[in-house]
């Protein structure tokens, strides 16, 4: 026993030199030692790991996805009712929120599909792009349904929502740019292959999943005591796919309205947690129609130039937004270790050189990934230059209402309102009792 | 010019009119990028799970940490069938181990996920306790470096999320990670 502690211990003494050569020379472990022919008649142990059946549970996620909007759908626009939108709520947090951790989700498919349009070699995943463009059918068809109780991180604001106090209108213009910006930089971050921002920043799959990084559990926690008090600020001011589909409900077919027998007693308006029901409104600015028009004509002027000073901004910042790459860090590190050759080589560059990787190699495609991100920041710097200059020119729009008025953008089919509405009551009830 | 506003209606019917208009473009438009997607996406086979290949990893550590999980849904798995059986198993033991027992500062194992099992002389078999393992790669890479590799680290499918984007992919310093087929959902070293 002696005696192979000493030759061991040898052993490793002069192994223990090797390892720095070895991970050059052969990163993967050879057959150093041949098998072993048992004598005792040992048969291997036979292993087996678990198989996921993706295909089944996808299955399950698009029918439920379809079932739940289908269902909202109906309830909001058809029986005018909010109970199934609160029990899609609670499916949706309970299903897509905890039991499937929040993976898939709709506001994370963006990207795939950004990806996919920008880069041809790059498939979503069937999934993915199911979960974008069902939503967007149905809100084209019926509003925003999919906001109102199938979208998880929706649904569990909607559930902790108590009262509805109202952002002042300033504010509320100001913090509703924030959802576009963030939905062209996650866009210009998933066509570089840099990041998936809107995955790596979302707030709420670290409650969902009982477990994270704890800044954005941290981050969460606090949207979900912000949605206590007012409704969803996460999909008011940061929800990237809600503005996607905010544009898409501006044209809806269907969509929730105000009761045709309107009373004007305005608690629709006090109710709607997003503030998307509108007040009549008497415009006292005299303005001709001709005026008006020529005068939002001169407004259309600061466009391009809000687009040329964007696009302008972001292409001087690209070379920063570019360190996001990895490429990028891996070839500034390379070109630093160049110059001054450390002692330790980081697990990067080990991996780097230990795959055969030359610093020209590298610079080429970091040069390529480079000119993308100078072109697509332009085109993203203009974007958000336009997205800007639009919102402050929506703002000097002032039309006259004589009734109450949804917006079709602000409205996420809540259905609240359709609770607080005498006239609506009154006819539900008659509903009821009729047949 | 009065009569010509009067000819072509209110300005409610305009808005319907543009709303129509708005509708059908966003349809189309919405209808032929599905389209050109599902097209590749149906040519094409589903790459939807996340997996190490073993022949690029380099056991840098990181899969322990940068995982979303709280313990990795990477861990260690143990090829038997490329295994030497070796009593010093560089796996097993630290470098430099002051004595070969099952004492916990001789094992390279920081959460005693590693097994052994005396077979015949001079043969040990050794196996992975999963629910220890934490995915750190420390047996692996001893293992690559001193033996024959056949600890290595491998995503766990039943216990990955498949985040839409892996965190460890995006650390991971030799591009190990990757979405696989899923007849590839484990790249195991015993065929």
């Amino acid at each position: 026993m002696k005696k192979t502690v000493a030759f061991s211990t040898f052993t490793l003494k002069v192994c223990s030199l090797l390892p720095a050569l070895l991970l050059f020379v052969a990163p993967v472990g050879a057959q150093r030692f041949p098998k072993p022919d048992f004598e005792s008649g040992y048969e291997y142990p036979e292993l087996r790991y678990a198989m996921p059946s993706e295909q089944l549970w996808m299955l399950v996620d698009v029918a439920l996805l379809v079932a739940l909007m289908s269902l909202v759908a109906w309830a909001v626009v058809r029986r005018r009712t909010r109970t199934p939108v609160v029990a899609a709520s609670i499916i949706s947090v309970a299903y897509f929120g905890f039991f499937r951790s929040g993976c898939i989700c709709s506001v994370g498919a963006i990207q795939n599909v950004a990806l996919a349009l920008a880069d041809s070699s790059y498939t979503v995943p069937l999934a993915a792009l199911l979960f974008f463009i069902l939503p967007i059918a149905f809100t084209i068809l019926f509003g925003r349904v999919f906001c109102a109780g199938v979208c998880p991180l929706g649904a569990i604001q909607e559930l902790v929502n108590v009262r509805s106090y109202r952002i002042s209108k300033a504010l509320a213009a100001a913090l509703g740019v924030i959802p576009w910006v963030y939905l062209i930089l996650a866009v210009l971050f998933a066509v570089t292959r840099s990041s998936f921002i809107i995955c790596r920043f979302d707030p709420f799959i670290g409650i969902f999943r009982l477990g994270g990084d704890i800044g954005m559990i941290v981050f969460g926690a606090l949207l979900l005591v912000a949605a206590v008090f007012t409704g969803r600020p996460f999909c008011r001011f940061l929800c990237p796919y809600g503005a996607l589909l905010s544009l898409f409900s501006r044209v809806s077919v269907w969509k929730a309205k105000i009761t045709p027998s309107c009373i004007s007693c305005e608690l629709c308006h006090s109710a709607c947690p997003v503030d998307a029901i509108r007040p009549p409104y008497a415009n006292k600015v005299k303005e001709s129609r001709q005026h008006g028009v020529r005068r939002v004509l001169r407004y259309m002027a600061l466009l391009p130039l809000m687009a040329g000073a964007g696009a302008a901004a972001l292409y001087v910042a690209s070379d920063s937004l570019s360190q996001t790459n990895k490429s990028v860090r891996l070839y500034r590190m390379v070109a630093q270790s160049e110059v001054a050759p450390q002692d330790e080589l980081s697990p990067e560059l080990e991996a780097f050189y230990g795959q055969g990787g030359t610093a020209q190699e590298l610079s080429l495609r970091v040069e390529s990934i480079q000119a993308d991100f100078r072109r697509y920041s332009a085109v993203a710097g203009a974007l958000i230059g336009v997205v800007i200059a639009l919102s402050l020119i929506t703002l000097s729009l002032k039309r006259t209402r004589k009734t109450y008025e949804i917006s079709d953008a602000a409205c996420v089919s809540c259905a609240r309102c359709f609770d607080y509405c005498p006239k609506n009551r009154v006819k539900a009830t008659e509903s009821r009792i009729s047949p | 010019m009065k009569d010509k506003n009067d000819s072509i209606g209110n300005p409610i019917s305009r808005k319907k009119f543009l709303r129509v208009c708005g509708s059908a473009a966003a349809g189309v438009a919405v209808a032929a990028a599905s389209g050109v997607l599902l097209r590749r996406t149906l040519a094409t086979p589903p790459r939807y799970l996340w997996q190490i290949d073993p022949a690029k990893c380099t056991f840098c550590g990181r899969c322990e940490t940068s995982c979303v999980l709280p313990v990795s849904a990477v861990k260690c798995v143990h090829a038997n069938k490329v295994c030497g059986y070796c009593d010093l198993c560089g796996g097993y033991y630290r470098t430099n181990a002051k004595e070969l027992n099952t004492a916990a500062e001789n094992l390279r194992c920081p959460t005693g996920a590693i097994e052994r099992k005396f077979i015949e002389d001079p043969y040990f078999e050794y196996t992975i306790n999963e629910h220890l393992c934490n995915g750190c790669g420390k047996c692996a890479k001893g293992c690559n470096s001193f033996g024959n590799g056949s600890l290595y680290l491998q995503v766990k499918q039943e216990l990955c999320k498949c985040c839409n984007e892996c965190r460890i992919a995006n650390v991971c310093p030799s591009d190990a990670i990757a979405r696989v087929t899923h007849d590839k959902s484990y790249m195991l070293k015993d065929g």
